[in-house]
């Protein structure tokens, strides 16, 4: 390094190196200067300078002089590595790596530039590269411990455990018996665990048993050590044993749910869909109820038998386990039982059981059998349970006549409007469940949970501005919506973005929802300094599930939601482009080709010229910065409202972007199908589209979504014009070969599959509604039958009618869902507006059926809080839907003036 | 009713969301990771019958100073699931960890100074002392108490260790560690 240089100059060209590593970039760049001033072209100074301006922002000019210095001294392995550091920094890693390999050229056994070529391998999955790399490394730095296990990792990663556990093996020989030191036992432990969780790994659990009964004096960290043992034994069958571990780790965490699990599977009375003989019960319940003996402080023990107790048992079960939780006042006992809702039966007992405590309360004031009175807060807690109760059951008005007798029982318990505001929401009104969620803030401003809860009601009735003003009053600095996003708040966002979505905003939506796949590149990123780090601290069991996790991070449900959100976006965007580009269309349309291709070009540079204007605007901010010295300083989002998000040129391209990703890491979801028939049908790629019917079909062939695409498809391809060229048969040819294959289709016509469809699913709006539509696809002109088929339905709606009677199977989102398509699709507005009527009976709260107690009706009591939200100002809001809704408005407004503007 | 296991690396992203949600001191997904990488054996959560991550701990050991020690670095209970002890049982596990597997001697924490349901646990069920108190600690500017508890002593045989690195220096530990705050330690309990 710096070789070429005279000693004064190379001792220069160490500082440059030194600082740069030390992060004193103005000291390095002064050598640099220093140097430069009497070698004006040295190559590897020039790369350094470039490489140190680049961690002080100035980017181009980085690459300006990387580049010069590399021209300059192409024979330097400095300037080459230099070359790839720089993009590694811009996490262009595939020509970071180019350049490594360049500089190995030149020095092959540079340790560094392996190092580094190294982590880059790992980073990218260039599992075979990684291995040669690594034991390239060891070959030329046998000593180095870090150089053992690095080897041994990437054998295991590029799925060679077996030789994994060799090298570690080969590692162990070279060290003293007395190993470990002292300062290295817990790290010298963690490689054990390491090698023994490779052995059971690779199948060799025997083996793996008896190194970690050899190796137990070595290991500290003991409740890895109890944990693998018992997982060993019980795969090797040595139940009994394992029973007894089992039993030891409860009684030191009797609140692991998996220990009971794996006390169950060693007992032979486990099994993973919860169903078990009536032998297999008796067995459990004994188990439980010595358990219970044994682990009294522990609710699992009297948690679990609920799942698995029946009938009286279950009912006699339940009511001891919830008695001393409602006397407590446990705000998640409902939560807790929720579960047992999916069991036929088991609500309708909780129903009966938590009613007649209820009654017996009311009546007595103690529990039914018990002469000693409750206290006056277990009511309370009873009527919170019943109105979730109901509330899950969609019976909303029992439910909220249940939560404002809690109210009205003791007005000062937060969870109560928490718990109304939620109900209000399900019952279609988020405008009032804004409004209550509110209170509930304005009731403990120091609660984030209520704040964040009140964000995300105000999202849900898409009051954005005034959930951002909340919102920000718990995030620090001036710049305050930017810290919910620079601290990857990724529900805010998703929330964000569908409400901007749902309000036609298209440019801010996107704006959120390509905001959380950043989170996720940034959570990619954020493992490269792990790469080495974990070699190094020796963290290599989590270190290897880390590398899973994010292998598989984009199938994360915040990802999900994000690509989903971001191709509804582009699909809406591609249907009714924005007006100013649509009247453009207009305009070229008239063009004469050439002047087309004139102003496209003339549209390119001006769009180039733009671009880099703002670089060096930027670049010059950044100098500015460095001369003020505030660094924090962040730079202005050029694009805030996502204005340039919406002038792609086909947002069918950006859709399949996303859509890619979906479909590699959430392939089983209906959902990624499902958009890839809608991208894909835009696109007229028929195949493509085909294979997402297929897989809709397979996945859920009984979902009325997948009935649409199924039928919509082959109606489309049917209406085709024959195929002319050579692509087109072919394309007819598969779509011939393939249409049998659907067992729906099979022998019959479009109409029939349809009806077929029908008569599997006569009682599900959801279906008959996609049933109807379909009718209309098919035959426009059977447009009334359509109709008639959806207003025929509504009988089942009626004869539900009465307050806590038979449970309502219609769903307000179907029912919403219906009349849109009365209303637009079928474009039928008499009937829309009986629908509406209907509804509007149902679904009293519904501000989208405006039935008579939601706050869209103007003698609503919530209605003038409404309009106060809608302006933005939550200062109004606060103060004067604390005060009209309910009766607490004097304590409510002592806290008036703790409201933070 | 609500399980408390070790956390693994599949729990951070909802142990990042539980905390946005409830706390005011927030984290990057990176500084999760550096705590799952470094002490895995200090990160626990608490679980619901849902599956749903309700409460975290997240700590770490204190390996510059003389005085081996683990820090709590966050600990959040989300206000649904208060009432059922699962703060304690949290704090237990993590603190029992540090003691078993690092042999710490105590461990430190920061609470704010308003923050009185949260000083109580501290004081009354877990034993904890003030300390010190860090004026202006917080980002807002309120003032910190830093409180420490005694552990009980070794219960393994090895001494001192962990105050040596060998290949100190590199680009990860300093980038890690970088991403950490002062305003960091954050506790909200029932």
């Amino acid at each position: 390094m710096g070789a070429s240089l005279p000693a004064k100059e190379a001792n220069l060209f160490k500082l440059i190196v030194k600082s740069y590593e030390t992060k004193q970039y103005k000291k390095g760049l002064k050598a640099a200067d220093a140097i430069l001033k009497k070698f004006p072209d040295h190559g590897e100074t020039l790369s350094m300078k470039g490489l140190t301006l680049n961690c002080m922002d100035r980017k181009s000019e980085a690459y300006e002089l990387v580049r010069l210095g590399l021209k300059n001294d192409l024979k330097s392995h400095v300037c080459w590595h230099v070359y790839g550091l720089l993009y590694r920094s811009d996490r262009e890693y595939r020509e970071a790596i180019k350049c490594y390999r360049n500089a190995l050229k030149i020095d092959p056994d540079n340790i560094e530039i392996l190092r580094d070529l190294s982590l880059l391998q790992a980073q990218m999955r260039d599992l075979e590269g990684f291995v040669e790399t690594r034991q390239q490394l060891l070959t030329l730095k046998p000593n180095h411990r870090m150089n053992w296990i690095g080897f041994a990792v990437s054998q295991h990663l590029n799925s060679n455990g077996s030789k994994a556990v060799d090298i570690l093996q080969a590692y162990e020989g070279t060290l003293e018996d007395d190993y470990p030191p002292d300062n290295e036992r817990s790290e010298h432990g963690e490689m054990l665990l390491y090698k023994i969780s490779l052995l059971e790994e690779c199948g060799f659990i025997e083996r793996a048993l008896e190194e970690l009964h050899k190796k137990e004096f070595k290991i500290l960290d003991s409740l890895s050590f109890k944990e693998r043992e018992v997982s060993l034994l019980e795969k090797l069958g040595r139940f009994s044993e394992a029973e007894e571990l089992y039993m030891k780790l409860l009684s030191e965490n009797p609140d692991n749910y998996g220990y009971y699990e794996g006390l169950q599977r060693c007992m032979g009375l486990y099994s993973a869909n919860g169903q078990y003989s009536s032998d297999e019960i008796g067995r459990l319940e004994s188990l439980y109820s010595s358990l219970s003996k044994q682990f009294t402080r522990s609710s699992a023990v009297k948690r679990i038998p609920l799942d698995f107790l029946s009938d009286e048992r279950f009912c006699s079960a339940a009511e001891n386990y919830v008695r001393p939780f409602l006397t407590k006042g446990v705000p998640s006992l409902f939560t807790d039982l929720s579960p047992l809702y999916d069991h036929p039966g088991k609500a309708d007992s909780l129903e009966q059981l938590i009613l007649e405590l209820e009654h017996a309360i009311k009546t007595t004031g103690a529990y039914p059998g018990r002469v000693d009175k409750e206290p006056p807060s277990t009511l309370m807690w009873i009527l919170f349970y019943l109105a979730q109760h109901y509330d899950r059951r969609w019976q909303y008005d029992v439910a909220l006549k249940k939560i404002d007798e809690a109210i009205e029982h003791t007005p000062t318990v937060i969870d109560l409007y928490s718990v109304k505001s939620l109900i209000l929401k399900h019952a279609g009104d988020p405008v009032a469940a804004a409004t209550l969620a509110d209170e509930a803030r304005c009731m403990d401003l120091a609660d984030r949970y209520v704040n964040s809860e009140c964000v995300k009601r105000m999202l849900q009735a898409d009051q954005v501005a005034l959930a951002e003003k909340t919102a920000v009053l718990f995030t620090k600095e001036g710049e305050q919506h930017n810290n919910l996003h620079d601290m990857q708040c990724m529900w805010y966002e998703l929330a964000s973005g569908e409400s901007y979505l749902r309000q036609g905003d298209l440019g801010r939506a996107l704006k959120k929802f390509l905001a959380v796949e950043k989170h996720y590149a940034d959570i990619t990123e954020d493992q490269f300094d792990f790469h080495s780090y974990c070699l190094r601290k020796m963290t290599l069991r989590p270190y290897l599930d880390m590398l899973k996790f994010q292998d598989r991070l984009h199938s994360h449900p915040y990802f999900r939601k994000s690509a989903d959100g971001a191709i509804r976006c582009y699909l809406k965007l591609y249907d009714s482009p924005p007006k100013s580009s649509a009247e453009e269309d207009e305009e070229m349309s008239k063009m004469a080709p050439s002047q087309k291709k004139k102003l496209r070009q003339k549209q390119r540079k001006a769009e180039a010229r733009a671009k880099k204007e703002s670089e060096v605007k930027e670049e010059s901010n950044a100098t500015a910065v460095l001369k003020s010295g505030k660094r924090q300083v962040k730079p202005v989002d050029p694009d805030p409202h996502g204005e340039k998000l919406l002038q792609v040129e086909d947002p069918l391209v950006e859709a399949t972007k996303y859509l890619k990703l979906l479909q590699k890491h959430s392939s089983d979801s209906v959902q990624t199908h499902l958009l890839s028939f809608e991208v894909n049908m835009r696109k007229q790629k028929i195949l493509l589209a085909l294979q997402a019917v297929k897989h809709l079909v397979r996945l859920d062939a009984n979902n009325p979504d997948v009935h649409r695409c199924l039928i919509n498809f082959f109606h489309k391809v049917s209406s085709m014009p024959s195929p002319v060229t050579d692509a087109e048969k072919l394309i007819w040819g598969v779509l011939e070969a393939e249409r049998p294959a659907f067992s729906q289709l099979h022998e019959k016509s479009l109409t029939e599959a349809n009806s077929m469809f029908l008569e599997k699913h006569r009682d599900s709006l959801r279906h008959i509604a996609a049933v109807a539509e379909m009718i209309f696809v098919l035959e426009p002109h059977k447009k009334q039958e359509a109709i008639n088929l959806i207003e025929e339905s509504s009988g089942y709606l009626s004869s539900s009618n009465g307050a806590v009677g038979p449970l309502r199977n219609w769903r307000l989102k179907d029912c919403i869902a219906v009349h849109k398509l009365l209303g637009s699709t079928l474009g039928d507005h008499d009937a829309a507006s009986r629908w509406k009527a209907l509804c509007a009976e149902y679904f009293l709260h519904s501000t989208y059926f405006e039935g008579s107690c939601s706050s869209a009706v103007s003698n609503s009591s919530y209605h003038q809080s409404h309009k106060l939200a809608e302006n933005g100002n939550p200062k109004i809001s606060f103060a004067d839907q604390c005060a009209s809704s309910n009766g607490s408005a004097e304590k409510l407004d002592s806290l008036k003036s703790l409201v933070i503007q | 009713m609500v399980c408390i296991r070790k956390a693994t690396v599949d729990d951070l992203l909802a142990m990042q969301a539980c905390n946005l949600f409830c706390l005011p001191e927030n984290y990057q997904m990176k500084y999760y990771f550096y705590h799952i990488l470094s002490w895995p054996q200090l990160l626990y959560v608490a679980e619901d019958y849902n599956g749903k991550i309700v409460g975290y701990v997240l700590a770490k050991m204190e390996e510059e100073t003389t005085e081996c020690h683990g820090h709590i670095t966050s600990l959040a209970v989300l206000r649904t699931h208060r009432k059922l002890g699962l703060a304690t049982k949290l704090m237990t596990a993590a603190q029992n960890a540090m003691e078993q597997v690092y042999g710490a001697e105590y461990v430190s924490l920061h609470v704010r100074k308003s923050n009185r349901a949260a000083f109580n646990l501290y004081t009354e069920t877990l034993g904890y002392k003030i300390h010190d108190v860090e004026a202006k600690y917080y980002a807002d500017g309120e003032d910190a108490y830093d409180m420490r508890k005694q552990l009980k002593g070794r219960k393994h045989h090895h001494q001192h260790h962990n105050h040596h690195h060998h290949h100190g220096g590199g680009c990860c530990s300093a980038d890690a560690k970088s991403d950490e705050k002062p305003g960091s330690a954050e506790v909200k309990t029932e």
